[in-house]
């Protein structure tokens, strides 16, 4: 019995790492708190959603969602944070700029859906169970780890192994050197945001095939877990982030499991907090969550 | 003008509250502390005021005060963990807090009712106690800012080496604004319930939070006017379009993004330092 909840926390804590993902990113290089992710993450299940409503087959739907919540994340970015740069006040401005953007797609997904909660037609996914050494695993959940596992593994690969990786990780190391260097910063910038947009639009089509509730709040939640996995993993480390969700997910399915699920929100901000007193920078964080500020 | 004036009281109203929880907020930012702890302590201060008057029989005001006091402690409680923390962290570690309380408001119903709230609170806070408490507010507020103690919160907001090269404890005058942010937090969480009859544990969560640290951003972060600004912004513009009815969310996040790409400190702080950059260049060209 331990090993099958271990085993659905797993899974669900990779579709958490997918989305806690994108947020690191932007947060790990530009050092922007994207509060609008959450709704980036639920329009691409809507976007999703909406393609197989149409007709189209699910995998056209998983590239629409990653598409539409990659540009709608660069759309947030030219909005909401690039105007900011200049004033040197980011670290207030973006946040309230991006509860802004993030009030306005919540109110428009609220319209087009008219505050439906809905879900993907019947056998969108074929439902397929497997049973080995007692334990249950669906289909489903086979390809939710494999698809996070395999994005985590092509994110890895093309932030470590490709040039324009490489240019990413210098402006995360320090942008004013970057650009001397030659690096166009606005390309970063795009990508970066393209790439987190798009996570979390492919995490939004997984959470809607296995919760099978789609809706405009959807993503509120998930955010507010984001915050939890990022500071568990170490803000902004990229592995850290995934084992964060892991983590997370198996706490998650754990206490719900065996402690009152009543329970379940004290027992992870409980443990958010201590962490944040105990190891300010995650389990593999290397940045200083404590070090002086200078603030010009 | 009577009339106008009953038509608009509950908007009046919510907006004096509201106010309230911006000062809350704005103090803590003051002393360079990104803390959103204020929607947590003020359901601790409301909370406690209700359920002390209703299950414990202790008056009204008594409990009200109570509750302040009780949001000041914990406050003070808060800024000893926060002060390891800068920045982001803080805020997301004072996030986990505010989520903390709202889940153990809603995993203890022997004690505070749940998911149902409390109910049959009595209204006694009418809008001249509002009025009153709030000119009083703008007062201390303004005299922490002009003196001493607003000197020197400033000055570790700025540069926390140099404040501590002062001989400034950064955690000395942090807990300060703590316990200023925490009192404030709490007795208007308790004016909250014994206003409005009833208390939904939902109603100091995110969104609360969101709200009072929007007041502040958007209002000006440095000058007294600036919360008082923010909120009467805020309170009153989704009021204005009222007729836009659905519309009224989109409303609000389009307010919050156009003034805070075009006015990144603030209406009030960017008014403020526009106007005094002018009176410069005016003196300047007199001599």
């Amino acid at each position: 019995m331990i090993f099958q909840q271990l085993l659905n926390g797993l899974v669900v804590g990779g579709v958490y790492s997918l989305f806690a993902l994108g947020f690191a990113l932007v947060f790990g290089i530009h050092h922007i708190l994207n509060l609008a992710h959450g709704g980036v993450f639920m329009t691409g299940a809507f976007l999703g959603l909406y393609a197989v409503l149409q007709g189209l087959p699910l995998w056209l739907g998983f590239v629409v969602a990653a598409l539409g919540g990659g540009l709608l994340s660069v759309l947030i970015e030219f909005m909401a944070f690039r105007p900011l740069k200049k004033s040197g006040e980011t670290e207030f401005g973006a946040i309230i700029s991006s509860i802004g953007a993030n009030l306005i797609i919540i109110s428009i997904a609220q319209k087009i859906s008219q505050t439906e909660v809905m879900r993907f037609p019947f056998e969108t996914f074929p439902v397929i169970i497997y049973r080995f050494w007692g334990l249950r695993v669906s289909f489903l959940q086979l390809f939710m780890a494999l698809m996070a596992l395999a994005l985590m593994a092509v994110l890895l690969y093309f932030l470590y192994r490709t040039p324009i990786g490489r240019k990413i990780r210098a402006v995360a190391g320090n942008e004013h050197a970057a650009i001397l260097l030659g690096v166009n910063p606005n390309h970063v910038f795009f990508t970066t945001f393209f790439l987190s947009g798009a996570l979390a639009g492919v995490a939004g089509v997984l959470i809607g095939l296995a919760f099978n509730s789609i809706h405009f709040m959807m993503g509120e939640p998930f955010l507010l877990s984001a915050f939890v996995i990022c500071i568990l993993g170490g803000m902004g480390s990229i592995v850290g982030t995934m084992v964060g969700g892991l983590v997370f997910g198996m706490i998650h399915t754990l206490s719900v499991a065996y402690l009152s699920s009543g329970l379940t929100e004290s027992i992870i901000y409980g443990l958010l907090f201590v962490m944040l007193i105990l190891r300010p920078n995650g389990l593999f964080g290397k940045s200083a969550a404590g070090a002086l500020r200078v603030q010009r | 003008m009577m009339q106008f004036f009953l038509t608009y009281q509950p908007v009046l109203d919510h907006g004096l509250l509201s106010l309230g929880f911006a000062f809350s907020q704005w103090v803590v930012l003051r002393a360079g502390v990104f803390s959103v702890a204020s929607a947590g302590l003020a359901a601790i201060g409301g909370y406690s005021a209700a359920l002390l008057h209703l299950d414990g029989g202790l008056p009204p005001f008594v409990t009200i005060l109570l509750g302040a006091v009780l949001g000041g402690l914990f406050g003070v409680a808060l800024a000893w963990p926060l002060a390891r923390l800068r920045g982001v962290y803080q805020a997301i570690a004072s996030l986990a807090f505010v989520q903390i309380v709202l889940s153990l408001n809603l995993y203890a119903e022997g004690i505070t009712r749940g998911a149902l709230g409390v109910d049959g609170i009595p209204k006694l806070v009418e809008t001249p106690l509002l009025l009153l408490l709030s000119a009083g507010l703008i007062y201390l507020m303004h005299s922490v800012n002009t003196y001493r103690l607003g000197r020197t919160f400033e000055t570790v907001r700025q540069d926390e080496a140099v404040a501590n090269s002062l001989g400034i404890s950064t955690i000395h005058f942090q807990t300060i604004a703590f316990a200023i942010g925490g009192v404030i937090a709490g007795l208007y969480g308790g004016l909250t319930a014994f206003h409005s009859y009833h208390l939904d544990p939902a109603q100091f969560g995110f969104e609360f939070l969101v709200a009072a640290l929007s007041f502040v951003i958007l209002g000006g972060r440095r000058s007294v006017v600036g919360p008082v600004i923010g909120t009467a912004v805020l309170v009153i513009l989704p009021e204005l379009s009222r007729e836009f009815g659905e519309f009224r969310q989109l409303g609000y996040g389009v307010i919050l993004m156009i003034v805070i790409v075009f006015m990144p400190q603030g209406i009030a702080d960017t008014y403020l330092s526009w106007s005094r950059k002018k009176r410069l260049a005016s003196q300047q060209e007199a001599q």
